[in-house]
């Protein structure tokens, strides 16, 4: 038993953990945006000392192996000094639906909520409209949040809490409904909400509000094309080729500008960086293409 | 031949053929196959082994063993009991006058991994033929363009990681992602699918595909667009497979997806929960995307300059506007300011409102992710109505610089002011040279060595600037100043720059190679600007305006040695020569066939000779023109000794320089330039000639490196062919007329090739133009100025080798007359006359045609050797051409070859085509805008009644010993209605009897048509002295 009790004396030296989250912040701290840095704030407000370095440090190194999101709910597993991962779970307490009724009546006020919530972000004075409304977006630390660990240590938020709280900001960055789930409403509930209030607004214009209707699939299931028995139409004519047939065969000066415009994976477990991992592979079919492209590409070795 | 065919099927590229029925033992055998479940037997299909040699034959290495051979079944228009064809060429349509339905056949075929069809469009790409009688059909030629918009959405990375579950086993997948213009592309590829891309099914399917054209070109894409990238990347990523055997486990399920994507198979490994919440995450992850994808629309954005007020200016404060703008996808000449949508009932505003989707919404959602690449759009955003946001000209200057190209790689559009191309402003900063000229010393001594002396100047467009000028744009510190009305870029480090090279007074040297270099704009100025051309007085500014083509060159006589008669343009062609020669540089002529190129250069040749110190010339041609130069050197320029370095008696070494020395001509084939490079180049070699100088366009084969390797005062390339055209071409010939003008070939590839066809950047063409136009001269048997400097009718010889295989032939017919030709006597000798020379001739048109095997035609004819090369020349410009032959099988194997070298449809008219069959052939070849541009007919069928007035060329590949029946048959295109010129050619086997009938013709014109009568009878009346002196081979005639 002595190793055990080496082990529960030294808490900072967890076991390593393998394809945990890794927080891809640098140095600078965990949240760009003002609403995960708002985000922290709140578990900072808890005056964790030493366990919120070590919280940083976790968080960094992958300890925390999965964090899944329910509305109002976060539960996650961490892996410690233990074999077995400890269970981290933070409660979050849910507006009810007639609050969301007078926000979103709120929000659709202003065309800019909407457009900035249709493009993942988070409106700037989006907490005075809650404020207004006598609400709170983000949670009260003493009243809206409740945190658990299955650790042995007895304060909380422990090391592990923390460290989940800080991976949670960070994802807040990339999908800043995640904020809205946690207090209760899910990100088509909202946009819906907002956007046929938004659209209801402007009736006057004719506009038929179908929010969510796109869809990254092809609009609709195109008819059957029956085969022509037309000879001349079935073998075609020889095709003039088209001005614009292909665009322009040009290797972009950014690279991988399609992934960036994207931003960061859901919780990354990677252990390479996902965005540089990604450019290196761009880069290296960009020319394989203007090869392809210009009939330079003859074995395919 | 065969037509090879792509259909997409179950995902994969299968290939299948069509066969022509020329080889009749083979399509007996096939028509008699099992009768397969659903479908009978496809009569003239391509067997499997014909498929298996079509794809040996294009040398691709593709090991078709490695993808089954297989049969599936094709929905084919049918007519009675027989499929279509897909043209003429493979057979004649069904008589059938049925309306055509569609049927199932079977067919044999190869269904390809993705990699093998990658191989195969690759080397389709832009291709009528991929190897003699391997024709692309339309399908396959609309695959390889398929292939090629895939290589520019991944050239532009447009394609995103995913993850599918929906295969075997769950896959990580690199998908294409069409918004944009790349959407309509994509809608535009689709609409031009031909329906025989889609017509394959599996062998037991009873129904015909119906998959729709967006549908089977969406996922073929997508199949390449994964397949593309994974070869790009898979650094020996090791599949699912060999990693589970080594037991190399991923930390989580992202390492494995990561893998994956580079991976071949990528296949992804992870427990079910795993995989699942992976699938969430991707669909999560690109969700953003999904909104553009699905929108009809495009959001534009638009730089605004401010309104120019005359004076030089940087516009102060937020003088520059970027306009928001709503593009549809169907009709993008349709730019709607986003005011328009914000305002109740918009006037334009219907035409937004389509497929049910929501204007505001978009435009939203759209702006609302643009802001993440332009921050001051979200600051747009605080206005209820946005529409657009102002800006100064610092941050209109990152906008063209930066954040418009990361929009447009994000997919929206984007439209910058006419004055911005992708290296900046049109208007820069340059620097010129001011060139003074040196005294010319009597014209002479005077070379692109010689050393000349310039000074810098700084200029703006054409003017140029004053030290005070420079400093006030330095004061000014914009990076966008509009002088002049001209918006230019500038940063404080290059004004710097100019002014320190303004003030910089001391005197430059560069040799006049330089110079010229730097006036065609192919040197790099120093400190990276821009060179803005040469500023020259004196002789070098007289002689950079000649080369631009500003000041004519003077015009010469030609040399008094000369025995022939330059027409107007052939004397401006031959000074051209003799101006570029002048000075060293190499030249390119390329006017039309028959407007005398050789003449042109005989006359420089000659001029040269008298001038250069008695050097001698090497002309490189085709071995099939060797006789014809010889002939030609020999009737303009008698004075100029000719040496044939040809055959295996030819001279080497040291020999060979001695001899070449005493010569002033030179003539020797492309073969042999190869193979005695060594001492060739050891001749002090007073020019070099490439004629078909096309025949060095790939610079990595040993002709053209050979070609390069030669030391001489001048070059010049001989072409038909519009080079200028061609930029992959045009390296190879530059580099041996002008080494260095076009810089290094990975150079030119970055500076003119790629820009060129990939990026269709006109300013890289126009600077190509403007590099290569100096040494190019071309002019069309249709431009103006030529069409009054020459006859209604042009008639040329055209003396062409035997082949050793002819040669021989041709001996064995002689001696085999010769025995008995002492003994023959009345009726007798005249058919023994008459069939020797029946037989000769044969001989002299091809081996096959006299020996009647059907055997293999390629190469085995000096006169089909130099018929191919001209016709291919009359095919490239589009002209249309008569081919005469009294022999009618003669006619069919000048139609196989025709039609299995170019794959295109050739008519061949003889005795046997029925009246309404004729008909129709003159009407197609009158008529038709895109019909057969080659006819062959036979003297007998064709030579009269007939009106073809749609042909400007006329070849007599064979010729009938009676002037007025060629010129009856020559008449057919002179017929009311003709407009052009007409060339006619007749094709005369050097050192054989036709060369020696044809002088006797020739010296007897006058009494010609009297003495020598309707038929060839009069030959027969020789003395045998006579005859055998008409027969004899003289060793000429293969060339040696």
């Amino acid at each position: 038993m002595a190793y055990r009790y080496h082990e529960y004396f030294e808490p900072s030296r967890p076991r390593e953990a393998k394809g945990g989250i890794k927080a891809q912040s640098g140095r600078g701290g965990f949240g760009r945006s003002w609403w995960a840095r708002r985000w922290i704030e709140v578990l900072e407000g808890f005056d964790l000392g030493a366990r919120l370095g070590r919280g940083r440090s976790y968080a960094r190194r992958g300890q925390v192996l999965s964090i899944d999101v329910e509305k109002g709910a976060v539960t996650a597993r961490v892996q410690g000094s233990r074999a077995r991962p400890y269970r981290v779970e933070i409660k979050v307490s849910t507006l009810g639906r007639s609050d969301w009724k007078k926000l979103t009546t709120a929000l659709s006020g202003q065309p800019i909520f909407a457009a900035k919530l249709l493009a993942g972000q988070m409106p700037d004075n989006i907490e005075d409209v809650f404020r207004d409304a006598g609400l709170s977006l983000f949670p009260d630390k003493g009243a809206d949040l409740e945190t658990d660990c299955s650790c042995p240590d007895w304060s909380n938020p422990c090391k592990h809490i923390a460290a989940v709280y800080l991976l949670l900001g960070e994802e807040f960055d990339r999908d800043p409904f995640l904020v809205f789930k946690l207090r209760g409403v899910e990100r088509g509930e909202l946009v819906g909400l907002v956007g046929r209030q938004t659209a209801a607004r402007s009736k006057a214009g004719g506009y038929e509000a179908t929010l969510g209707s796109f869809s990254e699939q092809a609009p609709s299931h195109p008819p059957p094309e029956p085969l022509p028995a037309d000879p001349d139409e079935f073998w075609g004519q020889e095709n003039a080729e088209k001005e614009d047939a292909y665009g322009v065969a040009r290797i972009p000066t950014i690279s991988a500008a399609l992934p960036k415009r994207l931003g960061s994976f859901p919780f990354w477990r990677g252990k390479e960086s996902f965005i540089p991992a990604l450019e290196e592979i761009y880069r290296k079919a960009s020319p394989v293409g203007l090869d392809v492209f210009l009939g330079e590409r003859q074995g395919s070795e | 031949m065969i037509t090879l065919h792509a259909g997409e099927s179950n995902g994969a590229l299968v290939l299948w053929g069509e066969a022509s029925g020329d080889d009749s033992v083979r399509s007996t055998s096939r028509r008699r196959g099992t009768k397969a479940p659903y479908a009978s037997l496809h009569p003239f299909a391509a067997s499997t082994g014909e498929l298996t040699e079509a794809l040996r034959k294009m040398l691709l290495g593709l090991k078709p063993a490695a993808s089954p051979a297989c049969h599936v079944t094709a929905w084919l228009p049918t007519r009675g009991d027989s499929p279509v064809p897909s043209s003429a060429l493979i057979a004649e349509p069904p008589r059938s006058r049925a309306k055509a339905k569609l049927a199932p056949w079977t067919v044999a075929a190869y269904r390809f991994s993705t990699a093998e069809a990658v191989q195969l469009l690759c080397a389709s790409i832009g291709k009528r033929m991929l190897a003699a009688g391997v024709i692309v059909g339309v399908d396959l030629a609309y695959w390889a363009e398929v292939l090629r918009f895939a290589g520019s959405m991944m050239a532009r990375q447009q394609f995103l990681p995913g993850f599918t579950t929906d295969a075997d086993e769950p896959r990580a997948t690199w998908d294409p992602v069409f918004i944009g213009m790349d959407a309509e592309r994509l809608a535009g590829l689709a609409r031009r699918m031909p329906a025989a891309a889609r017509a394959l099914s599996e062998p037991d399917v009873a129904a015909p595909p119906e998959r729709p054209s967006t549908a089977v070109l969406r996922q073929f894409v997508a199949t390449l667009a994964d397949y593309l990238v994974r070869t790009a990347t898979s650094d020996a990523s090791p599949p699912a497979a060999c990693r589970r055997k080594n037991k190399l486990p991923f930390d989580s399920v992202h390492d494995s997806w990561l893998h994956a994507l580079k991976s071949i198979d990528g296949v992804v490994e992870g427990d079910t929960a795993d995989l699942a919440q992976l699938a969430a995450q991707v669909r999560e992850w690109r969700r953003p995307i999904a909104v553009s994808v699905g929108s009809p629309f495009r959001l534009c954005f638009r730089l605004e300059e401010p309104e120019d007020t005359g004076r030089t200016e940087k516009a102060s404060g937020d003088a520059w506007y970027v306009r928001y703008l709503l593009q549809p996808h169907d009709d993008p000449s349709l730019l709607i300011p986003v005011d328009e949508a914000w305002k109740a009932g918009g006037r334009k505003i219907s035409a937004l409102k389509r497929n049910g989707s929501n204007v505001r919404e978009f435009l939203l959602s759209s702006l609302g992710q643009a802001s993440g690449i332009c921050p001051r759009i979200t600051a747009s955003l605080e206005n209820a109505k946005p529409a657009g946001y102002p800006l100064d000209a610092a941050k209109a200057h990152q906008f063209l610089t930066e954040e418009s190209i990361a929009l447009e790689q994000a997919g929206y559009g984007v439209m910058l002011p006419a004055w911005w191309t992708r290296k900046g402003t049109k208007v820069r900063l340059a620097v010129r040279a001011n060139v003074k000229s040196p005294k010319m010393q009597g014209g002479s001594g005077l070379s692109l060595e010689t050393i000349v002396q310039f000074d810098w100047e700084v200029a703006l467009g054409d003017r140029k600037l004053t030290l005070r000028e420079l400093e006030a744009l330095a004061r000014m510190k914009a990076p966008l100043v509009r002088v002049r009305g001209q918006w230019v870029e500038m940063n404080a480090a290059e004004i710097q720059a100019a002014i320190d090279f303004w003030k910089k007074k001391g005197a430059e040297k560069a040799t006049f190679r330089d110079i010229i270099q730097m006036a065609l704009g192919t040197k790099d100025a120093p400190q990276g600007f821009d060179f803005n051309g040469v500023k020259a007085t004196g002789w070098i500014g007289k002689l950079l305006k000649q080369l631009d083509g500003q000041v004519a060159f003077k015009e010469l006589a030609p040399p008094k040695a000369f025995s022939g008669t330059l027409r107007p343009y052939q004397v401006r062609g031959y000074s051209w020569l003799s101006f570029l020669r002048q000075w060293g540089l190499g030249a390119c002529l390329a006017d039309d066939m028959g407007l005398g190129k050789t003449i042109q250069t005989l006359a420089l040749t000659q001029r040269d000779w008298q001038t250069n110190g008695k050097r001698p010339v090497l002309l490189v041609c085709p071995t099939s023109v060797v006789n014809n130069w010889q002939k030609e050197a020999a009737r303009f320029t008698p004075g100029l000794p000719v040496l044939v370095h040809h055959g295996a008696g030819r001279k080497r070494g040291a020999a060979f320089e001695k001899e070449a020395g005493r010569h002033a001509i030179v003539v020797s084939s492309y073969g042999l330039l190869q193979r005695d490079v060594k001492f060739l180049r050891e001749v002090p070699w007073s020019g070099i000639v490439l004629d078909e100088a096309q025949n060095i366009k790939n610079p990595e084969t040993r002709q053209a490196r050979a070609a390069r390797s030669l030391e001489a005062d001048y070059r010049i390339a001989l072409t038909g062919t519009p080079v200028e055209n061609n930029v992959g071409d045009l390296w190879s010939i530059m580099e041996f007329l002008n080494p260095g003008f076009l810089g290094s070939q990975s150079e030119f590839k970055r500076n003119f090739f790629v820009p060129i066809q990939a990026e269709r950047d006109p300013s890289a063409a126009e600077r190509l133009k403007r590099v290569t136009g100096p040494f190019i001269l071309r002019r069309l048997k249709t431009d103006r100025s030529i069409i009054s400097d020459l006859p209604e009718k042009l008639e040329m010889k055209v003396f062409c080798s035997l082949t050793k295989e002819q040669a021989s032939l041709y001996a064995a017919v002689l001696k085999e007359t010769e025995e008995t030709l002492e003994s023959a006597e009345g009726i007798q000798r005249r058919g023994l006359v008459l069939g020797t020379l029946s037989k000769l001739k044969q001989v002299c048109n091809h081996p096959a045609q006299f020996l009647g095997d059907n055997s293999g035609i390629a190469a085995r004819s000096g006169k089909l050797s130099r018929l191919t090369e001209m016709l291919e020349e009359v095919l490239e410009v589009g002209d249309r051409a008569l081919v005469f032959s009294q022999f009618a099988e003669m006619g069919h194997i000048l139609r196989r070859h025709v039609q299995e070298t170019f794959g295109r449809e050739a008519l061949f008219l003889h005795g046997g085509v029925p009246k309404r069959q004729r008909d129709r052939m003159v009407e197609r070849f009158q008529d038709e805008g895109d019909g057969p541009q080659i006819f062959i007919l036979s003297l007998k069928a064709g030579g009269t009644g007939l009106n073809l007035t749609s042909a400007n060329h006329v070849f007599h590949f064979d010729r009938w010993w009676n002037p007025a029946v060629e010129n009856q048959a020559t008449d057919r295109v002179f017929r009311i209605g003709q407009a052009r010129n007409v060339q006619v050619h007749k094709f005369i086997c050097a050192g054989t009897l036709e060369e020696k009938i044809d002088g006797m013709i020739e010296r007897k014109k006058e009494v010609a048509e009297k003495v020598i009568g309707a038929d060839e009878g009069w030959l027969t009346a020789l003395s045998n002295d006579d005859l055998r002196e008409v027969l004899a081979l003289s060793k000429e005639a293969v060339g040696a």
